[in-house]
């Protein structure tokens, strides 16, 4: 339909408003960057790029971004492997299958403060199911503490978070599996290619398109996850879970350094809008090969 | 084609591997909130309660600020639906339905938006709210929540438009109906899931969202449950039982909603997710 003053009257509402509340903020936090602002609300001085070199120089900062990297990338081996294993079994028929479609995303829409009672109730040293349970399987002799080592809060938060997050990844597979014509793997069956052989040939390759939209996609969703990690470790034990969404919170409202803070949020902000346009273009221009 | 039993055993297997997975926590949650106190914290955890016991939602209810922050949730949940609803739907028939210059590269923005870190506007939001004075109000969070919710519930509604056929537009267009009446008699009943799934994404986002909450709300009165539950966690010595209790009674609300329109909600999820 041809109606292009009416197009924009339908969709301008939408966009002023995210023009407003995301797109102005942003240059709002450039324009702090370039100041020396502490606590909210006192005014600031311009003072050039000063907060960049204190940052750029800072030995915390770029262990915060080290570990925002360990993070992405742990979450998205650990969340890849169980949602693909998810999605193969979802793509089958059995009785119950549509139920167990719906409610395998349930982690996902509770909030993430129940998910963390939830976790921390079970992996707790007193009383929690977890340790019992690794007791009796003989995997550890006395209950340990999830959270007290530097790699084992890592560990734990990455686990946690995966828990939450491979359903939402699953169902996004399950999309791209659906898509596949069933008649690719009768005429494989036929040739007399084993269930490895039909996953290795058909399944793997047609499903990379939506692996590679979920890489892109799942690394800024997981970049930005803040809640969980902030309410079972509060980026502890000293530091070892600060991740940078963590690190810009403390700086901002913990450290009173909001220019600082604002520094890093635009230094990340450039960082994953860079990391989100040069994939786009990379799946365009293999798009494009095919 | 009939599975061999070697394959009905490995998908049975690993149905049961799912359920348990994601089952087995919460089967102990709500079996945990109506434990009595000394069982919740035996040395050999129970899998089925051996004892009832209603004190923990008594004193959740009672003693605590919890049916507040329940209330202050509700509201901001639902204003935050109705106006993601509001603004996703004339955009997204825009999008997907009409031909405009700078579509796709605006589409493709607003996608970006959907992936967009919170935490990087936030300084500069709060600094916004409070020269207008919204800090510690509700309308802040129902604002914010909007923002963040409306890109993906726009794009989760293409999948629904798409199973529209156009002719049903056209045929409206030839008897020359305008087209806000188009939108609203003709489209929006055929559109009705669709509209569920932006509605159900837009209320578990505001019912879930604890970031924006922990820095624009100040006073514990306005708080919504993330929040506020946050606060009782560290607030006294661990008392796992009020703490499951309301983990309970937070989980009750969208499950009720999911079980209403949840496989609408997936079906927007999935069929538009690899485009």
């Amino acid at each position: 339909m041809k109606n292009t003053t009416l197009a924009f009257a339908f969709v301008s509402p939408a966009l002023l408003f995210l023009l407003a509340v995301l797109g102005w903020p942003l240059v709002q936090a450039a324009i702090l960057s370039f100041q020396d602002v502490g606590v909210i609300g006192s005014e600031g001085h311009f003072i050039g790029l000063g907060n960049y070199a204190t940052i750029l120089g800072d030995a915390g900062f770029w262990r915060a971004l080290g570990r925002s990297v360990v993070w992405v990338l742990s979450n998205a081996l650990v969340q890849t492997l169980l949602a693909l294993a998810a999605a193969l079994i979802l793509n089958q028929k059995f009785p119950g299958v549509r139920i167990a479609r719906t409610w395998i995303i349930l982690t996902w829409i509770v909030p993430t403060v129940v998910v963390v009672i939830i976790w921390r109730w079970l992996l707790s040293p007193s009383g929690g199911m977890i340790n019992p349970l690794l007791i009796q399987a003989g995997v550890i002799e006395r209950p340990v503490g999830f959270f007290a080592t530097r790699e084992g809060a890592m560990t734990t938060l990455i686990m946690i978070n995966s828990w939450r997050w491979f359903p939402f990844t699953t169902l996004m597979m399950l999309a791209g599996l659906t898509r596949i014509p069933g008649d690719l793997y009768e005429a494989a069956r036929i040739d007399g290619a084993g269930t490895f052989q039909r996953f290795k040939r058909i399944t793997w390759p047609l499903l990379q398109p939506t692996l590679m939209v979920l890489g892109v996609v799942g690394t800024l969703l997981s970049f930005n996850v803040f809640d969980v990690i902030w309410l079972l470790t509060a980026g502890g034990p000293s530091g070892a879970t600060q991740t940078l969404p963590v690190l810009i919170y403390e700086t901002a409202f913990k450290g009173y350094r909001l220019s600082e803070a604002a520094t890093i949020s635009v230094l990340t902000s450039i960082l994953l809008m860079g990391f989100a346009f040069l994939t786009t273009r990379a799946m365009t221009a293999a798009e494009a090969d095919r | 084609m009939r599975r061999t039993f070697g394959q009905s055993l490995s998908l049975y297997g690993g149905v049961l591997v799912i359920a348990l997975a994601i089952g087995l926590p919460f089967w102990w949650v709500l079996t945990g909130s109506i434990k009595l106190p000394k069982e919740i914290i035996q040395r050999v955890p129970t899998m089925v309660p051996h004892s009832f016991t209603l004190q923990h939602f008594e004193k959740l209810l009672q003693a605590s600020d919890f049916p507040i922050y329940l209330f202050n949730s509700m509201v901001v949940a639902l204003f935050s639906t109705a106006f993601t609803v509001l603004l996703a739907l004339p955009a997204a028939y825009a999008f997907f339905r009409m031909e405009f210059p700078g579509r796709n590269a605006l589409y493709k923005t607003i996608l970006l938006a959907y992936a967009f870190p919170g935490v990087v506007v936030l300084i500069p939001l709060y600094g916004l709210f409070a020269k207008v004075g919204l800090i510690d109000s509700p309308v802040a969070l129902v604002i914010v929540n909007v923002a963040f919710a409306l890109p993906f519930s726009i794009w989760m509604m293409r999948s629904f438009l798409a199973t529209v056929p156009r002719e049903i537009e056209e045929a409206a267009i030839v008897d020359g109906a305008p087209t806000t009446t188009i939108l609203v008699r003709i489209l929006m009943p055929l559109i009705a899931p669709g509209i569920a799934s932006v509605a159900i994404f837009a209320f578990i986002s505001s019912w879930t969202e604890f970031l924006f909450a922990s820095v624009l709300i100040v006073s514990d009165v306005r708080r919504t449950i993330p929040v506020g539950f946050a606060g009782i966690i560290g607030q006294y010595q661990i008392d796992w039982g009020l703490l499951l209790a309301g983990a309970t009674a937070a989980i009750i609300p969208v499950v009720a909603l999911f079980a209403l329109v949840g496989r609408w909600f997936v079906a927007g999820l999935t069929d538009g997710a690899v485009k």
